[in-house]
């Protein structure tokens, strides 16, 4: 469907029901909705800019102005959901001195919706995680971290579901495996999942049990490891699952200028997207609906600024 | 009457429908850069606080250097890697020989491990988060002198500044090597305990070595504890480089 054809439809149907002069039946025509999405990945403590000196990053990043971007986002559409993909914690003397409490104050003033938990949330053990939740006024979610024998139990959820301008968006997390990466003494008895088979899973509950609109995947998996292509990453899982729209990826510090488009199992479309490290910056998904079942998310459809 | 009941169906299937199924038509995406935004006030001042409480600890002067201690000022040793191995060696092996009786043969870790040179002037604790910022715990692990020939021959391959403690002399030759552990030459039918830390214990910077060793003793000291309680003991650090690795 192009968007002339569209256009012309909607026109025509207006019309027609004027005639008729029933203005009730204004309610069936073409609705559509608009839902940005905001995200950031790898964040690690970087509450402050970085200084000019700054080898890699000078002047970039800061909390503040990564508050007034979202601030000016929101106010354009405030149809909008804010997320991370892990590893908001270490990097810098603000964490190892308050253990991530002003990390998790600064995302709850920004009024973070939801965000996955990466390997270094772990950095002062699974209890150091538990005692910054009180700071926290947004949902962590992770779906293949099982913490039913560990203090976490209960207050980590797989997934939430958001309404937004009545559009169901399901958002699930996935962790990248503990083993190896993270000291036992920090995890405990965490046991980490298949994120694959979780993700199915998830899927089949967003999708046909709750009816989801769109399916978001917040992912500390790594976006690919060229090195070694069997290792889970986000490339993997788009295309061993289905009907996730968007994977919001983290822990492999990858900068993507733009989201990858790739092909789930099914042969569909599903974006991968992630913006680096420390918060230098933030990416943006914007998300047209409608109702005429116009096949979506062909490629010609997606539009990159 | 025929139009009125056509009304009344299309009244019935709209109200008895559900929310019509949303479909997406487009999407568009785009990269911000971090940069020119204004900051927001409010976020400033709850920044403020932790930020001012932070910087007077992390400003606490801890002890001094006369000279700037350098990654860069040799081939295959330098008096940064030294610092480290022979700082860390000095206040892990107490702990160790308290609690087994033994002592620690030496101390090895990574190059890319050490984050930061330490400017000459005073040293701070923000100096030790520099140089260590992760929050890396130091093991024991025995090794047997298979896993030990490995590890020699890891250095000699390698061609770096990979800090080892003083213990440890180590003469690469041309087809061969000559170590000597606290002066007493290798002995491959021996077991060495050897400190390093949990990431490299893992395999990190692919010391595979270190990986499925006879034994791992945690000893429940971080790496950056044992640098500030180090710093925060000594009136001054000097370093030197003494060809602890040389190569013919």
């Amino acid at each position: 469907m192009k968007r002339r054809d569209f256009i012309t439809k909607t026109t025509a149907a207006t019309a027609l029901l004027t005639l008729n002069n029933l203005e009730i039946l204004a309610a069936p025509k073409i609705k559509t909705k608009h839902i940005t999405i905001i995200h950031s990945n790898d964040v690690h403590s970087n509450i402050d800019p970085f200084n000019s000196d700054h080898p890699r990053y000078p002047n970039l990043g800061g909390t503040a102005r990564r508050a007034a971007y979202v601030n000016s986002v929101r106010n354009e559409n405030p149809n909008m959901l804010l997320l991370d993909a892990g590893d908001m914690f270490q990097g810098t003397p603000y964490f190892n001195y308050f253990g991530g409490e002003l990390e998790f104050k600064l995302m709850s003033m920004m009024k973070y919706d939801a965000a996955t938990i990466g390997n270094h949330e772990f950095d002062n053990g699974i209890d150091g995680i538990l005692a910054q939740l009180p700071n926290a006024k947004f949902d962590l979610v992770s779906a293949n971290y099982d913490f039913s024998n560990t203090v976490l139990d209960t207050f980590v959820k797989p997934y939430k579901i958001f309404n937004v301008d009545n559009v169901k968006i399901g958002v699930f997390g996935l962790g990248v495996k503990l083993e190896g990466l993270v000291d036992k003494k920090m995890y405990k008895e965490t046991v980490y999942l298949d994120p694959i088979e979780i993700a199915q899973d998830m899927t089949r509950i967003l999708k046909e049990n709750e009816k989801c609109d769109l399916i978001i995947c917040l992912s500390h998996l790594g976006y690919y490891y060229k090195a070694t292509p069997e290792v889970v990453s986000d490339l993997n899982l788009a295309s061993k699952t289905k009907d996730i729209d968007l994977i919001i990826g983290g822990h492999s510090h990858t900068f993507l200028q733009k989201p990858t488009i790739t092909k789930n199992i099914e042969g569909k479309n599903v974006l991968v997207n992630q913006v680096g490290r420390d918060g230098v910056n933030m990416g943006r998904i914007d998300f047209y609906f409608d109702t005429l079942k116009n096949k979506t998310h062909k490629a010609e459809r997606i539009i990159i600024i | 009457m025929k139009k009125y009941i056509l009304i009344f169906l299309t009244l019935f299937l709209v109200f008895s429908c559900k929310t019509p199924k949303l479909y997406v038509s487009k999407v568009e995406a785009s990269l911000t850069e971090i940069k020119n935004q204004t900051p927001l006030n409010e976020f400033e001042e709850v920044i403020a606080p932790y930020r001012n409480k932070m910087e007077k600890e992390v400003n606490t002067v801890l002890t001094y250097t006369p000279t700037t201690i350098s990654r860069r000022d040799g081939k295959l040793e330098s008096s940064l890697s030294n610092l480290m191995a022979d700082m860390c060696y000095e206040q892990a092996n107490p702990v160790f020989l308290n609690r087994t009786g033994k002592d620690i043969d030496f101390a090895m870790f990574n190059y890319d491990g050490l984050r930061s040179d330490i400017q000459k002037g005073n040293i701070t604790v923000g100096n030790a988060f520099e140089l260590m910022p992760f929050e890396n715990t130091l093991l024991v692990l025995a090794l047997s002198g298979e896993k030990m020939e490995e590890l020699i021959q890891y250095l000699i391959a390698e061609k770096r500044a990979h800090p080892v403690s003083k213990q440890f002399r180590l003469l690469i030759k041309e087809n061969s090597y000559n170590l000597t552990i606290n002066n007493i030459p290798f002995d491959a039918k021996k077991t060495y305990y050897v400190l390093t830390s949990d990431y490299l214990q893992g395999g990190g910077d692919n010391m595979n070595f270190f990986k499925n060793p006879i034994k791992i003793i945690d000893i429940d000291y971080k790496l950056r504890a044992s640098i500030i309680d180090y710093f925060s003991k000594k009136e001054s650090i000097t370093t030197q480089l003494d060809g602890r690795i040389t190569a013919e």
